[in-house]
């Protein structure tokens, strides 16, 4: 395991396991054992369909797992402190210092009733003790940075005031507000037009290769991890199925889940019928098998499929898939 | 600016929407049996002197005519003459109204004071003391009948400990009231520096304002908490708490997402109460606004119901007109 693992990591999940208590029955385990650590600099791409774990992923790498569920085992350790170990006001102080989020929708997730130049003054007051006129000089500063014109104007803007291509990048001047060591973008720019989100990403990847922040950047959309995430892990059913460097990633998928969501966003109509063809794809959910949770979707799934759970193998250097019968090229 | 437009365009509506609770409450007591004129002359009253009273009173009339003729006194200002107090009905409310206002207000500042930060605390911890204490509150203040409550308040304080003058009406008899400016006693006796007076109104307000606030505190803390649940949960709360703000600062941005909740149900609780608290306030003899229409009522005496309802209307829009500004206020997303 220690050989996937990069050295010195800013971030490291081991065995990470977030479940959900269940009325007389087993806690549902939305996410089952990831393991993932994230070099200084480095940008990984986690994929996945909605009910995969994302969002559950960055909430419980912020240890804000919602109630009733729980992290029920594994470590994450930041900087290689165990984040088990710290305290509410420890944790605190690390959210939106240390490790900073861009979410979706910004603009529901903004406070209404405040002003754009009082939402990143909240951060920065909190976390830095700068004094007022700082606060402001660092807020323009900012704002700049995330390319929004005129910002002397948009500091006095309320959420409701700004695009969804604004609030994304308010959003995002907000995560860099303390110049956090590890950024996690969860399906940030999904609800944005292409081309806003093309320059909303552009501008992520700018400031994020430039300071050597560390980023997880959890998406639906597989095609704009092939942009610049350095990994992609492809999360499903609360597990990584596949993970490994970009290029090996998108030159030879192994598992295949990944080759079904690389298929259905390749614009190649063929392509994706060869895939999809014969795969019930959302197929009522059967009883919990013991062995691989895609086999009810997988086109090579056979007998050992069903009875015995796959392990995280190494396919290449650092390519991993969780797969009995992966596809061979 | 903005807001300039739109108040006039709200004064604009004033009129028609006071005739048309005018007609309303008119046609609506005119259904209720019950001849104004047997009642005045009693049972001895012969069928000759009955048409004749009825004649006078214009009730031999079509039930239109006589709204009308009501509605064009009423733009005279003369709102007509109660029988049972042989006063004019805006002699009567100008006693009353105010009498009952001091009450209402004070019993909901009180509620406001109670339920808002009990409210906040039952939203804001999920087990605990406080946590305990809100629930309970909850559910005791929704199921005590505020005039029973009256009465053991009463009981207890009146009675049994003697701390408050007797519960009848706002000042003891031997006490000269303060002449009359607002019409609230507190103020008035103030104004003109009657300290006794002052001392004495405060004490008759003690318990029905207790017996009223403490009652509907219990809306108010169930709207606050329910709705500060609400906003604790939601998109930016959760956001807030990412960015690493601190706790009482992610409850404080919820709060105020909660406030306009909280001042509907202020408001509404306001208007209900002019009418609403007539049981406390038969029960403390209080003389207020609500009694005299509830004696008006019974007595087949219109013009002081009318009277009533014409005031409640005009507060109840005024109140209102108070909540937009106070939304306009806290919330740009109405500018
Ligand atoms: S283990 Fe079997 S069922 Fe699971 S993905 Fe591989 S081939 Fe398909």
């Amino acid at each position: 395991m220690s050989d996937r693992q990069p050295q010195d990591p800013v971030i490291a999940l081991e065995g990470l396991t977030v479940a959900f208590p269940r009325y007389g029955g087993e806690p549902v385990r939305v996410l089952k054992g990831i393991d993932l650590a994230l070099a200084p600099g480095e940008v990984v791409g986690v994929v996945g369909e909605s009910g995969s774990g994302k969002t559950m992923l960055a909430r419980a790498i912020m240890r804000l797992v919602p109630r009733p569920g729980r992290i029920e085992a594994g470590r994450i350790s930041f900087d290689g402190r165990d984040m088990g170990q710290l305290d509410g006001e420890a944790l605190r102080r690390l959210r939106g210092r240390d490790i900073a989020m861009i979410i979706a929708n910004p603009r529901s997730e903004l406070d209404p009733l405040e002003t754009v130049g009082q939402q990143i003054g909240n951060v920065l007051r909190h976390h830095l003790t700068l004094d007022k006129p700082a606060i402001r000089a660092r807020s323009l500063e900012l704002l700049r940075q995330v390319s929004i014109p005129d910002p002397e104007r948009r500091i006095n803007a309320y959420p409701h005031e700004l695009s969804g291509g604004m609030a994304q990048r308010v959003v995002m001047a907000i995560a860099l507000a303390c110049q956090p060591r590890f950024i996690i973008s969860d399906d940030a720019t999904s609800g944005l037009d292409v081309t806003v989100q093309a320059q909303v990403l552009e501008l992520m990847r700018k400031l994020v290769v430039e300071r050597g922040t560390s980023l997880l950047f959890i998406t639906r959309d597989i095609g704009i991890t092939a942009h610049f995430c350095d990994r992609v892990a492809v999360l499903f059913a609360g597990e990584i199925v596949e993970i490994g460097p970009r290029h090996a990633f998108f030159a030879d998928p192994k598992h295949p889940y990944a080759i079904l969501l690389l298929a259905a966003y390749a614009q190649n109509e063929r392509l994706r019928r060869y895939w999809l063809g014969d795969t019930t794809a959302g197929a009522a959910e059967g009883p919990a098998t013991t062995g691989c949770p895609f086999a009810r979707r997988c086109v090579r799934a056979q007998d050992r499929c069903r009875t015995e759970h796959p392990r995280l193998e190494e396919m290449a250097p650092g390519h991993f898939a969780r797969c009995h019968f992966p596809v061979e090229r | 600016m903005q807001l300039l437009a739109y108040l006039g365009r709200r004064l604009l509506f004033v009129a028609p929407q006071l005739v048309g609770i005018l007609l309303v409450s008119f046609f609506l007591l005119k259904l209720i049996p019950g001849d104004p004129a047997v009642m005045m002359l009693g049972p001895f009253a012969t069928d000759d002197g009955l048409a004749r009273l009825r004649a006078e009173l214009g009730l031999d009339r079509s039930l239109l005519e006589q709204f009308l003729i009501y509605l064009g006194n009423v733009l005279q200002g003369d709102l007509g003459t109660s029988w049972q107090t042989t006063l004019p009905v805006t002699t009567d409310l100008a006693q009353r109204f105010p009498a009952t206002l001091e009450l209402v207000t004070l019993a909901l500042l009180l509620a406001l004071a109670i339920g808002v930060p009990l409210g906040v605390a039952g939203a804001r911890y999920k087990k605990g003391l406080l946590r305990t204490t809100a629930d309970y509150y909850g559910l005791f203040a929704g199921a005590l009948p505020d005039f029973w409550f009256g009465l053991v308040l009463i009981f207890l304080f009146y009675t049994t400990w003697a701390l408050v003058p007797a519960p009848l009406g706002r000042l003891d008899f031997v006490i000269l009231p303060p002449p009359e400016i607002t019409g609230s006693l507190l103020i008035d006796s103030t104004l003109a520096g009657n300290w006794q007076a002052l001392r004495n109104a405060a004490g008759h307000l003690v318990l029905p304002v207790l017996t009223l606030g403490l009652i509907n505190a219990g809306p108010i803390l169930k709207m606050t908490q329910s709705t500060m649940e609400r906003m604790l949960e939601s998109d930016f709360s959760r956001y807030a708490e990412m960015c690493g703000l601190p706790e009482r600062v992610v409850a404080r941005k919820a709060l105020r997402n909660a406030l306009p909740s909280v001042v509907t149900i202020v408001s509404v609780l306001y208007g209900f109460l002019i009418g609403g608290a007539v049981l406390v306030e038969i029960v403390f003899s209080w003389g207020g606004a609500g009694q005299y229409a509830v004696g008006g009522v019974l007595n087949a005496d219109l013009n002081p119901v009318m009277g009533f309802v014409l005031y409640s209307a005009i507060l109840s829009l005024v109140i209102y007109l108070i909540v937009d500004l106070i939304y306009f206020a806290i919330d740009p997303r109405t500018r």
